[in-house]
């Protein structure tokens, strides 16, 4: 394939990374056209923003003093509410999230057909177990260092898409979600 | 003392605009000024990915060839990140959800940027 900085030998890997950046600005102009800009979705962040916030400083004052029926009480409905609200929210996810996944379905179809079976760019370590499998995929050398575009396309999907819906505000709240991993509360007081 | 000061205080200019002021940039390095949860969370997590970046061209560059730059990358980014909160910022890791909540801010997204701008401008450069 001609591509604009064809002197490299590995230019394909620019290109794939050229293509999997204007597919996250795709994703997210389509994900604002249909959610992010509607004021139920507003309202909704808010709110659940709000409630986390209300639930923190509750369960910090709550370790303090004496903790009160009453107290525990208010504790327990806010936290029930935050967890609709949540519930709502993925609602509206999973709007969004249908599309976005046959746009990226379509064009990883496009990539796969694009650099079928070529070697788009070089790992400086040898990969093991899955992830030999993940960066190998649809190669037929046997040098381990070789990398496929779906590796390249997942490494560039993942960091690309994670730092422009930060960037543009458009990552789920902190109090939707406890990271990629929850962890246990370590609170022993 | 110290405890509900980072929680109260900030609500209010938080997101008001998005680009930091000199006072707000000042901000960082002042182990007195109070966060809330929210803006520590994403002040971490541009520095991990900033850190990413870098650390992925220079050793692109160099170039650093094996796993164990990868581990070397993950100890030393963990270790600035770690300094920065707890030496710099001086901030009560409790009131964020312990050290792992802290570390693992945007861990994830700085890895895979890591990992991206290694293999890349190693491929283009040495080949």
């Amino acid at each position: 394939m001609a591509s604009p900085s064809s002197n490299f030998k590995y230019s394909d890997g620019l290109t794939v990374v050229g293509i999997s950046i204007c597919t996250a600005i795709v994703c997210e102009a389509i994900s604002w056209l249909i959610i992010y800009r509607s004021n139920s979705y507003k309202n909704l962040r808010s709110s659940i923003d709000k409630a986390a916030k209300k639930l923190e400083t509750m369960k910090t004052d709550s370790n303090n003093i004496n903790v009160k029926k009453s107290k525990t009480r208010k504790i327990d409905r806010v936290e029930t509410s935050l967890k609709e609200s949540n519930r709502d929210l993925s609602l509206f996810k999973f709007k969004s999230g249908g599309v976005v996944a046959v746009v990226l379905f379509v064009v990883f179809g496009l990539l796969n057909s694009l650099f079928e079976g070529k070697v788009v760019a070089k790992l400086p370590f040898q990969p093991f177990g899955l992830l030999m499998k993940m960066s190998h995929r649809g190669l037929q050398g046997t040098d381990p260092t070789d990398c496929s575009m779906a590796f390249l396309y997942l490494l560039c999907s993942i960091s690309i898409r994670t730092n422009l819906q930060k960037f543009l505000g458009f990552a789920p709240p902190r109090g939707a979600s406890a990271g990629l991993f929850p962890l246990p509360d370590t609170k022993t007081s | 003392m110290k405890e509900g000061k980072s929680v109260k205080f900030n609500h209010q200019q938080r997101h008001q605009n998005g680009h930091l002021s000199p006072s707000r940039f000042a901000k960082l390095l002042d182990p007195e000024a109070s966060w809330d949860k929210d803006q520590l969370g994403d002040v971490l997590h541009w520095i991990r990915q900033v850190l990413g970046l870098v650390f992925g061209l220079l050793w692109g560059a160099v170039p650093l060839v094996g796993g164990i730059w990868f581990i070397l990358f993950l100890v030393i980014s963990s270790a600035i990140i770690y300094g920065y909160y707890a030496l710099v910022l001086k901030v009560d890791e409790e009131e964020f959800g312990g050290h792992g909540a802290l570390l693992q801010e945007g861990l994830f997204a700085s890895i895979t940027l890591f990992l991206l701008s290694w293999i890349l401008i190693y491929s283009l450069a040495h080949y």
